[in-house]
């Protein structure tokens, strides 16, 4: 067996994923990049004789060092190796994709190029001569219907075919003034010996990159006046900044290709054109969105009511079964709490987490997740983040723990934490069953729907406040908007599966262990001492009775326990008997924003470290209590 | 007789221009840059509004950018 590696690289949104997945099938492993919080995928291939290891590296848009994500592409191509580099190219946005292919070519590695979403081309009116493409770029360019399964086998027998032999990459000519000043730079980088080729080297330098001067300037810190002066001769030549001047060269030489190798006819697309329009409407936009986001939940709720229901029913009876064969012991009784929190995490991921970021990922694939996050930029950019922001939010309703993770597409640490914070204050699938089953049941939907307004407003306050604490200029919205496409269905169900994942690897077992736990304090009676303490802040300032302390404590643990915490400490499941609305209101609105649930508090850990998330947790405790009380003043009056 | 350059965000529906400098930090010129808002290139205003961002078309795709972006492109207005 011969072994290749191929790397998969390409701006983001182009379908990298899709030929990534079905290149890989279940053989996949999805890590991190080592100290890096950017998601490294990796799977297998067996072909013929060959093991071909494939790497998806990030979308991105340019190799300089914007993001880490440019960062560790470049870096990976570099000093690994890959046998073959596929890129992976939006063919229905040919120009903004050639200026990374262009790129990819200073890399100086073997490289094929899949021109994928041919058939959106064909759609678009447009036509593309691969031929002439190929000739002009100098590399094997191959036409892909990445959606449909069409050309991904070509690009394996083209890129063994590649691995075995030596593949000359063209240079590209970036204009006289330009390669003048290229071509010294080579000239004197002639004894750096780095893993980048001389000609990256010498176009990067000219760029400004840091990175690539840091290196240089180690070896041999004389060249960077060279640099200097080079890139200031253009600067002045052209007037601009020396990075705009090679971008823009770069860019010309995209168009000129285009130019060249496209055609543009009749657009066929009417209909996608059409939704967008009005999907991104100033004011329609607004009322299809909240109407869609209602109708989301909706379903999501009222589908996994009806689930949920069955499979408690299952598990009841699955406890009578564990009772029949070990008895009802002490030591059994415990064993039995991780047995109960194991089925809880079941009857909350089947019934609603998954169907959510099902349908959350057939909005996110289909284009309308970006057309949201366009017009929820202005209001998100008042708590200093951008519109994109809004998506790690959604995810929240689902689950705390894929939303907090979710939240590293936010450009700078700044916005990263703001993004944190105000995603763990949105109440989760699990806090919106005991709203629902304590508020909408007994209370009435309109309270339902009054406190989600105030979870609202709250996340506005706080986001407002964490902005005004953390100050920074934020990052503007820069947004690719792509055409309305039908969602690819794997490519949903995968990432629907990857972010239920983090939920099973990450709050499953907090939450089986904590069941345990509570086992215990309830085989020893430590609730009641628990419940005793906690008296000054659930009677006297929560105006709560003395059971919802255990209740409260636990929910820290696992939300939706807290319900049934409440129902055994209170005697009954009619909750109406054991609490009046007054406090069915309260109750949930501690529950609702005091800290998600130590599932979370370990993934804030992972993001932003200790000290940070301790300091939230300890912050939303004492806000939660903080507003209850006001809230029971508030409504006794 | 050249026009003055105007902001980016000051493009009316369906006007076209010509982007002529990006006045912003070193961040969000390189972004722009590297998403093809060179000196030069010719963007058209699909969409504003006062809620949302705005959407340009440019090199042949559409961007959306908010308003403390577009506030940062200078462009010559092209009849």
């Amino acid at each position: 067996m011969k072994k290749i590696i191929i790397a998969l690289a390409g701006n983001a949104n182009v379908g990298k994923s899709v030929i990534f997945n079905y290149l890989t099938g279940l053989h996949q492993h999805i890590g991190n990049w080592p100290g890096k919080t950017v998601e490294r995928a990796e799977g297998t291939l067996v072909h013929e004789d060959y093991t071909i290891d494939i790497i998806d590296l990030p979308g991105i848009y340019s190799l300089s060092t914007f993001s880490i994500e440019e960062l560790i592409s470049r870096e990976y191509i570099a000093k690994e190796k890959p046998d073959i580099v596929i890129n992976v190219v939006d063919a229905t946005n040919l120009e903004r994709n050639l200026y990374f292919t262009l790129q990819l070519l200073e890399l100086g590695k073997p490289m094929i190029i899949a021109l994928n979403q041919m058939d959106l081309v064909e759609k678009k009116g447009m036509c593309i001569d691969t031929k002439k493409l190929q000739k002009i770029l100098g590399v094997p360019v191959l036409p892909v219907i990445a959606t449909q399964g069409k050309g991904i086998h070509d690009l394996v027998h083209k890129a063994i075919d590649l691995a075995n032999k030596e593949q000359k990459i063209k240079k590209i000519d970036y204009g006289k003034e330009v390669e003048k000043e290229i071509k010294k730079l080579t000239k004197s980088l002639k004894k750096i010996e780095l893993n980048y080729p001389k000609r990256f080297l010498a176009i990067k330098l000219l760029e400004g990159d840091k990175e690539i001067k840091k290196l240089v300037k180690k070896l041999d810190p004389k060249i960077i006046k060279i640099v200097d002066k080079s890139a200031k001769k253009l600067e002045d030549i052209h007037g601009h900044h020396r990075f705009t001047v090679i971008a823009s060269e770069r860019y010309k030489v995209a168009n000129e290709i285009v130019e060249d190798c496209v055609t543009i006819g009749v657009c066929k697309f009417k209909f996608s054109e059409k939704l967008h329009e009005i999907t991104t409407h100033g004011i329609l936009g607004y009322l299809i969105m909240i109407l869609s986001i209602i109708s989301l939940f909706y379903i999501i709720f009222s589908f996994g009511n009806f689930f949920s229901e069955i499979l408690v029913e299952y598990g009841m009876s699955l406890k009578s079964i564990y009772e029949q064969y070990f008895g009802t012991e002490i030591v059994s009784n415990l064993f039995w709490g991780i047995i109960e929190g194991a089925v809880a995490g079941i009857t909350i991921i089947l019934p609603y987490i998954f169907p959510f970021y099902f349908i959350l990922g057939l909005l996110e694939d289909s284009g309308y997740l970006s057309r949201i996050a366009f017009l929820m930029d202005r209001f998100m950019h008042k708590i200093g983040l951008h519109g994109k922001a809004f998506i790690p939010l959604m995810l929240g309703y689902g689950c705390n723990v894929p939303a907090c993770l979710g939240c590293r597409i936010m450009e700078t640490r700044r916005e990263k934490l703001i993004a944190v914070f105000v995603t763990t204050l949105i109440p989760c699938a699990a806090v919106t069953i005991i709203i629902l089953s304590l508020v909408g049941k007994y209370v009435g939907f309109e309270w339902v729907f009054l406190l989600y307004l105030i979870n609202l407003i709250i996340v506005f306050i706080l986001g407002r406040v964490a902005y005004k604490v953390f100050p920074g200029e934020p990052t503007g919205l820069i947004m690719e908007m792509h055409s309305y496409r039908i969602p690819h269905l794997k490519t949903v169900i995968k990432q629907a599966w990857f972010r239920i994942r983090e939920f099973i690897y990450i709050a499953l077992p907090f939450i089986i262990a904590s069941s345990f736990i509570i086992k215990v304090l309830e085989v020893t009676a430590l609730s009641d001492i628990m419940e005793n303490l906690m008296r000054p802040i659930t009677i006297d300032w929560l105006g709560l009775p003395s059971f919802s302390g255990t209740a409260l404590v636990f929910g820290i643990a696992r939300k939706e326990l807290s319900l049934i915490i409440l129902a055994t400490r209170g005697g009954t499941t009619n909750f109406s008997a054991i609490l009046s609305p007054v406090q069915m209101i309260v109750f949930s609105l501690v529950t609702m924003l005091y800290i998600p649930c130590i599932a979370t508090i370990a993934a804030l850990v992972k993001e932003i470290g200790w000290k940070k998330a301790m300091f939230i947790t300890v912050f939303e405790i004492g806000f939660a209590i903080f507003v209850g009380g006001i809230a029971f003043r508030l409504l006794i009056l | 007789m050249p026009e003055k350059p105007i902001k980016l965000i000051d493009l009316k529906q369906g006007q076209k221009g010509i982007i002529v400098s990006i006045v912003g930090g070193r961040r969000v010129t390189q972004r722009l840059t590297d998403m093809g808002l060179t000196p030069g290139t010719e963007v058209k205003m699909i969409r504003k509004g006062p809620l949302c961002p705005v959407e340009i078309s440019v090199r042949g795709s559409n961007l959306a950018l908010g308003h403390f972006v577009a506030k940062k492109i200078l462009v010559k207005v092209k009849e």
